[in-house]
């Protein structure tokens, strides 16, 4: 593994290009043959070396051909860089790191000028400032996708809670033990939405026990915990953490079933005030009327008689338009929301009121 | 970077994962147990794959190769580590496994690009200035990071610096710069340069 120099432009291990692999497996083979090569935050840089250059005088249309993967900071030709006969080694350098790496897998191996490119990174051309930047980058990027991704994994565990919650307590009972362990294994409490696959999966690296999945979860646990207490903690600590997410479900669920709820009450308040339906709904009609001709909307005179149940929905802004007719006409496109709003549980009576005004209201049956 | 695998769509990833680890396991063609472990090596980069790659114990896998004879086995299981630990739970693993010794152990290749990685991976593994665990920045290490920092192989030469800059108190490096002269533990440089003398 010996390199010709440690001087800078000198040709190292790491710019030769590898022969392709032709050697596997069927299953793993990928779209474009490649080398056997793994890929470190050492080995990536901002620096791209191109190899292969046709001699002739085309730095100007390969810089930029190159910049069209992201900004380029300096480039230059590398004259004392061996090179075959009648091509040219250039050293681009790129204004960040994510540009390199698209820009290295789109070109390397095209064709320019009637020349193929071989295109590598070269991080000895980094200063100690540049490779330390790259370093903090890296972790940065690590923390904030992980971050994200345990905000997203929980969103998206509450939704899919929410659809089928009842199936969820089924599967939260008789898969406890899995479901511990693998928070346990992801100690930033991540959910692990995986659990459907390891039911299917029997194999292990390390598990040689037989292929359960929860059984499985459980010995795994256990090489990871020093004694039996840890895993009765990590127990309480699961249930603690489902029944805090069960009970941020409660509003959720709460609010999606406010029309319903809002179409049951007043039924219930009819029947304890002994009061005829018609006047109920005749009574919201005429509130709502005189709204609208006072032009403004108080949320809570629709709702005075009405429990709301769940989040209130957000209050539209009202915004001066320092313009008489523009405000007017703000103040009825607001109404009208309004009214579309407070009547969605009982579509079929605005309706009816605004198409047919000469019908008698048709009285719908409440359960 | 990693490949795009022809697999089953209704596989997934992590069906594809299991299959590449259960490979490992069962091959025993060393081309084949190197293709794989490089493709292991290569899903270790993106954060994506990570929750997949510690419940196929993967971490475990990539710590165990690092005992191979095979220097590329070991080449590519280093470089596996050092693009997954900046995360704090692949972190965590490492730290709990006994990882540190193994990774240690690295510095003495004669494999250029497992120095590098092994270096990169002390540095991600301890938290700035000398704190979290002190067989990071034991005696031995830091000595040897001395040395990395007088080679002429620029990428070593860059790391070892930052790693005495920022993950060593002065002191640490001080008392090294002394004990170098007497002390008989030489972490030999990686192959690919005339060695030092003071």
């Amino acid at each position: 593994m010996a390199s010709s120099g440690g001087e800078l432009g000198g040709v190292f291990d790491h710019h030769v290009q590898r022969a392709v692999c032709d050697t596997r497996a069927k299953y793993r083979e990928g779209r474009r043959p490649r080398a056997v090569k793994v890929y470190t935050i050492n080995l990536e840089s901002r620096y791209l070396l191109i190899q292969g250059v046709p001699a002739v005088g085309a730095m100007k249309e390969l810089v930029e051909r190159f910049a069209l993967y992201g900004a380029i900071e300096q480039y230059n030709p590398l004259d004392e860089y061996p090179a075959e006969d009648f091509t040219e080694v250039y050293l681009i350098k790129f204004m960040n790191l994510q540009s390199a790496r698209t820009a290295k897998r789109k070109m390397d191996e095209q064709s320019f000028f009637g020349g193929l490119l071989h295109v590598c990174y070269a991080p000895e051309f980094e200063t100690v400032e540049e490779t330390r930047k790259k370093l903090q980058e890296r972790k940065a990027y690590i923390a904030r996708t992980a971050k994200n991704k345990d905000h997203y994994m929980t969103k998206k565990k509450l939704v899919t809670e929410l659809k089928d919650t009842k199936d969820f307590r089924q599967d939260f009972h008789s898969g406890t033990s899995g479901f511990c362990a693998t928070t346990q294994n992801t100690s930033t409490g991540n959910l692990d939405p995986c659990l459907p696959y390891s039911c299917e999966l029997p194999l292990c690296y390390f598990s040689s026990k037989c292929a359960c999945s929860s059984g499985q979860h459980m010995d795994r646990a256990s090489n990871f915990s020093q004694d039996g207490r840890n895993h009765a903690e990590t127990v309480e600590h699961c249930m603690y953490n489902d029944s805090l997410q069960k009970i941020q479900m409660k509003p959720f669920k709460n609010s999606l079933a406010c029309p319903g709820a809002q179409k049951a009450i007043p039924s219930s308040e009819a029947v304890d005030r002994f009061m005829p339906r018609t006047t109920q709904l005749q009574e919201r009609k005429r509130r709502r009327e005189d709204d609208r001709k006072i032009g403004t909307f108080l949320e809570t005179s629709t709702s005075s008689n009405e429990v709301m149940i769940g989040p209130l929905l957000p209050d539209i802004p009202k915004v001066d338009m320092h313009d008489d007719s523009l405000n007017t006409t703000a103040n009825l496109i607001r109404n009208k929301l309004q009214e579309v709003i407070s009547s969605v549980p009982k579509p079929p009576e605005d309706k009816l009121e605004d198409v047919h005004t000469s019908r008698p209201l048709k009285q719908r049956r409440r359960i | 970077m990693a490949q795009k695998p022809k697999v089953d769509p209704h596989v997934g990833r992590l069906g594809y994962l299991q299959a590449l680890v259960t490979e490992f396991q069962e091959t025993e063609s060393q081309d084949a147990k190197e293709q794989v472990l490089a493709n292991l090596a290569n899903f270790a980069y993106d954060p994506n794959n990570y929750q997949y790659l510690r419940q196929l114990q993967v971490l475990d896998l990539f710590l165990d190769s690092l005992s191979e004879e095979n220097e590329t086995l070991v080449e590519f299981a280093i470089g596996g580590l050092c693009n997954l630990c900046p995360d704090r739970a692949n972190r965590e693993h490492i730290l709990q496994t006994g990882g540190i010794p193994l990774i240690i152990n690295c510095l003495s290749s004669p494999n250029e690009e497992t120095v590098l990685s092994a270096v990169t991976t002390i540095m991600y593994l301890s938290s700035p200035g000398s704190g979290s665990h002190p067989e990071l920045t034991a005696m031995p290490v830091v000595q040897c990071m001395l040395r990395f920092s007088l080679s002429a192989n620029t990428r070593l030469r860059n790391l070892a610096q930052i790693f005495l800059e920022d993950f060593c108190s002065p002191s640490q490096v001080a008392e090294a710069r002394t004990w170098r002269a007497h002390s008989a533990l030489g972490i030999p440089l990686p192959r690919t340069e005339a060695p030092q003398q003071p």
